[in-house]
């Protein structure tokens, strides 16, 4: 989308992250307990959640003028993503304080259905028609690939000896549908028509796009070799989804790029 | 159908002289950078003569516009009386969405208000019952106003090469295309 678009690439990784968590976080309370820690898994959601919100803020030109954004829920997503994050962020908090150990199954469940519906009204605000390469459910899917990554890598570090290797298949999962995701998605692309061509084509010129595919590809091999997830892994992750997000907005064409051009 | 005004652009006619991007620059004294109306030449794949052809676009206050759907804050309103899209910029956060959004790249982000901002179609002046300064100015009749209700449906083509084809926005712009220049052999 022609620039990187900084507080955004952190908004939607960090909000994805803090998903994700919660998504692993549902996954776990209802395969029983293991002897992880909900509580301070609960904290390490609330505050992804609110650094990416507060990230978020620096893309306004006014910034105190943001609860202005809820206005318009009858038709703009971007409205909707606001109202599901505040309830997430919200949710979170309250999770933090209250939550014990084992994780509450209210607390949960409510956490992945409002996570859910923030990743997709975030897909959705991504996929307006003036990016013919992203104006379908792509946007969703990346985004939500990026929350099951993450998510899976970061509650490894919560969950008890019982729950790594779920997560671990989760993780690896969900890298292999990432790759796959993003190698074939601008390959369609080459074949569509001219602005999902040049998109395609940017995708695959760009080394935001190939550090994001090394960085998938290098944490597969390494959790094909350890088969848990090592500590750090999920900072590598967190590494490629930030360069990956900067590329998803730098290297997606506007329509208007070629005005007076065949399209 | 109800009146719905809208720019006809006549490339047959249009001389690519931006005097309409000029009239739009020195009535509104946008920032520098901040454009509201632009004149594109077509590409030499579309139009490939040594005459050049051109369009001169600018938001197409579309029936289903874009913009105002996506933006979270309701700046923009479509005028019931005449279908013109009208930016309140006092409403804008600078979310920047329906800069993203539009596909014509109408909506223009204006560094120093930090606000978007487009073409409003001169709606002041239309009350006044004057002409945009876009089309006043055209020193050629190739950029005129029309009522796409009142409108005698000839020539006018909605998507011609060169534009992008935004069915769902249904935008109101309408176009002459350009004739091929008459060759001359000597
Ligand atoms: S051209 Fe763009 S800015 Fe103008 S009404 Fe249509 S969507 Fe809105
Ligand atoms: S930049 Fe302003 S007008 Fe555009 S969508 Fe955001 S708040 Fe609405």
């Amino acid at each position: 989308m022609q620039s990187i678009e900084f507080p955004l690439v952190l908004f939607t990784v960090l909000s994805q992250a803090a998903i994700g968590i919660a998504l692993m976080g549902a996954v776990r309370v209802a395969a029983g307990p293991d002897g992880g820690d909900a509580k301070r898994q609960w904290r390490m959601v609330a505050g992804l959640m609110v650094l990416g919100l507060i990230g978020s803020l620096f893309h306004l030109g006014h910034p105190l003028d943001a609860p202005d954004a809820l206005k318009h829920l009858s038709t703009a997503w971007l409205s909707r993503e606001v109202l599901f994050a505040g309830l997430f962020v919200g949710l979170a908090i309250l999770a933090a304080l209250i939550a014990d150990k084992n994780g509450s199954a209210i607390l949960s469940g409510a956490g992945a259905l409002l996570g859910l519906a923030v990743i997709l009204s975030t897909g959705m605000t991504y996929a307006p028609p003036a990016f013919p390469a992203v104006n379908n459910a792509l946007p969703t899917v990346f985004f939500l690939v990026s929350a099951v990554t993450l998510g899976a890598g970061f509650a490894s570090w919560f969950a008890g000896p019982g729950r790594q290797p779920l997560l671990a298949r989760i993780f690896t999962s969900a890298l292999i549908v990432g790759l796959v995701v993003n190698l074939v998605a601008p390959c369609v692309w080459l074949s569509g028509g001219e602005v999902m061509r040049m998109t395609g084509l940017a995708w695959f010129g760009s080394s935001l796009y190939w550090a994001h595919i090394a960085v998938m590809a290098a944490s597969l091999a390494v959790i094909w070799k350890t088969r848990t997830i090592p500590m750090w892994l999920p900072i590598l992750v967190l590494f490629g989804e930030l360069v990956g997000r900067a590329g998803f907005f730098a290297d997606t064409i506007h329509t208007a790029a070629n005005m007076g051009g065949l399209y | 159908m109800k009146k719905q005004y809208a720019c006809l652009v006549d490339s047959e006619r249009c001389i690519g002289c931006f005097t309409c991007a000029m009239a739009c620059r020195n009535y509104y004294h946008q920032e520098e950078g901040v454009v509201w109306r632009e004149v594109y030449p077509l590409d030499e794949e579309i139009y490939p003569h040594r005459e050049r052809a051109f369009f001169s676009l600018s938001c197409n206050h579309c029936e289903d516009p874009a913009c105002l759907n996506v933006c979270p804050v309701q700046a923009y309103t479509k005028r019931e009386k005449d279908g013109v899209v009208v930016h309140d910029q006092e409403k804008c956060i600078g979310c920047g969405n329906c800069i993203r959004s539009c596909p014509y790249g109408a909506p223009r982000y204006n560094p120093v208000e930090k606000r978007a901002e487009k073409c409003s179609l001169c709606h002041e002046r239309l009350d006044a019952d004057l002409q945009p300064a876009c089309t006043q100015a055209c020193p050629t009749g190739a950029l005129s106003l029309v009522d796409l209700a009142a409108m005698e449906q000839t020539s006018q083509v909605q998507y011609p090469a060169g534009y992008p084809k935004m069915t769902q926005l249904n935008p109101s712009t309408r176009f002459i295309l350009p004739k091929v220049p008459k060759m001359v052999r000597r």
